[in-house]
């Protein structure tokens, strides 16, 4: 007689985050479990075989002798791919979050030479000195790419746009996403020291859900609360259309599309007023004959529905001289 | 709606006791001899002499536990010629204050030996042994410490001439425990584990991590080998009674320390834990977020058959607070196989 397989019944023992000790010692009651999730992060689905000629069961022997690694205590730094429940099976496809630069107003700084400044990423100046400053030096390469971050100077609109949505072309981007599969919240993390989220098509200024330990703010957006969300054209790639959002034009994904997020940033008060912030975890770096200080730093958003994510590079820059 | 967490219900959530022993044994070698004394600690106010597990100047050192010895002010050796007689005072009143306690007049009650403090002999004079809560964690387990001492120990720094070892332990007090200390269970210390068990010469406080050896165990000759009477043929201060009214409480400690030949015990660690049970039922948890599971947004482990089942791998849990925050990770040792074909359920724990 065999023995029973116990495999269907693990015990696992858990470590507290960085931030669960926080909320843990707050005594606020704050430290609550109310739910749970699991994640993926060591497994890189490109090793599924799906064609192995000794068949399925060889399909995942690699993924299967992944090493996983002990359990990071940064909340940051573990789940960051989770798994999904979605009721059908038989799902093909599954939308993805890509960033949208095809508006003019949505664009990162080119990766350039001559531009020490912000290669690669969105630029968010940080006060009203700055913009006047660099607006002259930068030239036509990228001036028109400048996020103004003072608040009351923006005057473009400039903002970061990502769409969800299907990224094929073997289906009609004239239908919709599925419902099931369409994110109405998008969650935005950045680092609270650096600035804030704004709507910038309502002007508001976002509030974080909450700050963690590590002073990463967490900013959950809602699809009808403000502007941050909303719908993406369906219908075939037309023409980029430099000017977003008048049509089809300013879309990416070439498949079914669900929503697309827009979103601006506001620098922190002490990031206008001080220059302690590039010094310690900064740069400097020069355009024409002025110096600036800047920060590069990374802006996470998740879809909420799907817990896909996707990083953002955001430098932060000020003149410092 | 797809949906990548789920809530934990009543149901998915257990609270569990654990009692978790280690054995902690103490040898004689470090107690007196490994480290030529530099791992024993000694203070300007001499109340006691703390015992390392390794020369203490060095960051790798623990401490293990102190030594000390004191005596009651009505016992019969107190006087105020004696060295060091207000400390050694002080130090009895202190132990007796925390572990016996104070009667109805609010008097300090003295250390009796069969623990019944209405009446009966009681220890007057005694040594201390105080161990550090990184050994007894949250209480020494019951009948499970044995602490073998000569009681004399002529020539202390030659071990030939030490004799009468005894293994002195708490023996049955797994089910013969005394509760009438305010600091909680104790046991009475005999001098052997056959019935009768021999003399009671001390208690031992199982959650406090207090021993407390009564002097009358020592019956020939003890004494720190450096200390007064450290020629034998000092017949004054070879006795215990004498080193008691003679020698300082670091030469008493050194005295004890140079009669040890070894401690052993148990400790206990209560350990509260947290069960969640975390279900993934057939329907739920099969497809994945991770970048690589998608080309082109096709989900790459379906090989482009839309009625293949999905597959994905987990190898984490984590648990979140109702607003999404990250509150505690468990891995798996491996990724694990989710399809709509099985159904998995992962007991994490969550000690406190």
């Amino acid at each position: 007689m065999a023995f029973l397989d116990n495999s269907g019944d693990i015990i696992l023992d858990a470590v507290l985050t960085d931030a669960g000790r926080k909320r843990l010692a707050r005594g606020d009651g704050t430290f609550k479990v109310a739910k749970y999730a699991f994640g993926d992060d060591e497994i890189d689905y490109g090793s599924y075989n799906a064609s192995h000629a000794s068949g399925s069961a060889y399909f995942d022997l690699e993924i299967l002798q992944t090493p996983v690694l002990e359990a990071f205590t940064n909340n940051r730094s573990s789940l960051k791919s989770k798994l999904i429940s979605v009721t059908n099976n038989n799902l093909l496809y599954l939308p993805q979050l890509v960033l949208n630069e095809v508006g003019i107003l949505t664009q990162r700084i080119p990766d350039s030479a001559t531009n020490s400044l912000s290669s690669g990423s969105f630029l968010v100046v940080v006060d009203d000195l700055t913009s006047n400053q660099l607006v002259d030096d930068a030239g036509a390469t990228f001036s028109h790419r400048i996020m103004f971050g003072s608040g009351h100077l923006n005057p473009g609109n400039n903002h970061i746009r990502i769409d969800q949505g299907l990224n094929t072309t073997k289906l009609d981007a004239a239908n919709k996403l599925s419902a099931e599969l369409t994110e109405q919240q998008y969650m935005i993390q950045m680092d609270n020291r650096l600035g804030s989220i704004t709507d910038v098509f309502v002007g508001a200024q976002g509030s974080p859900s909450f700050i963690d330990d590590d002073q990463i703010a967490t900013y959950y957006v809602t699809k009808n609360v403000g502007k941050y969300i909303e719908n993406c054209e369906p219908g075939a790639l037309g023409s980029p259309d430099f000017v977003e959002d008048l049509n089809k034009g300013a879309e990416t994904l070439s498949g079914p599309r669900g929503t697309k997020l827009r979103f601006g940033f506001r620098s922190s008060a002490n990031l206008q007023a001080s220059d302690y912030l590039f010094d310690t975890i900064g740069r400097s770096a020069t355009v024409g004959s002025e110096t600036y200080g800047c920060i590069d730093t990374t802006v996470k958003i998740t879809g909420v529905t799907t817990g896909y994510s996707i990083d953002i590079p955001v430098t932060f820059a000020k003149k410092t001289s | 709606m797809a949906n990548s967490f789920k809530t934990l219900l009543p149901e998915d959530v257990a609270t569990t006791r654990t009692l978790l022993h280690e054995a902690i044994p103490v040898t004689g070698t470090i107690v007196s001899g490994t480290y030529d004394d530099e791992n024993i600690k000694t203070f300007a106010h001499g109340m006691y002499e703390a015992v390392y597990d390794y020369p203490y100047l060095s960051s790798s050192a623990n401490h293990i536990f102190d030594i000390t010895a004191g005596y009651s002010p009505e016992s019969a050796l107190s006087a105020a010629s004696n060295t060091q007689n207000a400390k050694k005072i002080n130090i009895y009143s202190q132990m007796a204050q925390v572990l016996v306690g104070y009667d109805v007049t609010g008097a300090i009650q003295q250390f009796d030996v069969d623990g019944n403090l209405g009446g009966g002999d009681k220890m007057k004079e005694c040594f201390f042994l105080n161990f550090s809560r990184l050994l007894t964690k949250d209480e020494i387990k019951k009948d499970s410490f044995r602490l073998d001492l000569y009681s004399t120990s002529s020539g202390v720094s030659d071990a030939d001439n030490r004799a009468d070892l005894f293994s002195i332990g708490d023996y049955g007090a797994q089910t013969e425990y005394l509760t009438n200390s305010p600091a909680g269970e104790y046991g009475l210390l005999y001098t052997a584990s056959s019935s009768p068990k021999g003399d009671v010469v001390g208690h031992i406080y199982y959650q406090a991590g207090v021993a407390v050896l009564t002097a009358s165990y020592f019956e020939g000759a003890f004494g720190d080998p450096e200390g007064p009477g450290a020629d034998e043929s000092d017949g004054l201060a070879r006795q215990v009674d004498d080193q008691f009214t003679g020698s300082t409480i670091s030469e008493m400690a050194n005295g004890l320390r140079y009669a040890y030949d070894n401690i052993d015990f148990n400790n206990t660690t209560e350990l509260n834990s947290t069960i969640y049970f975390c279900r993934a039922n057939n329907t739920e948890f099969n497809y994945s977020s991770n970048p690589t599971y998608l080309s082109d947004s096709e989900i790459v482990v379906k090989g482009n058959n839309p009625t293949a089942n999905p597959v994905s791998y987990i190898t984490t849990v984590g648990l979140y607070s109702p607003d999404n925050e990250l509150l505690a990770v468990a891995k798996l040792s491996e990724p694990l196989k989710k399809t709509p074909a099985n159904e998995l359920t992962l007991r994490v724990r969550l000690d406190y």
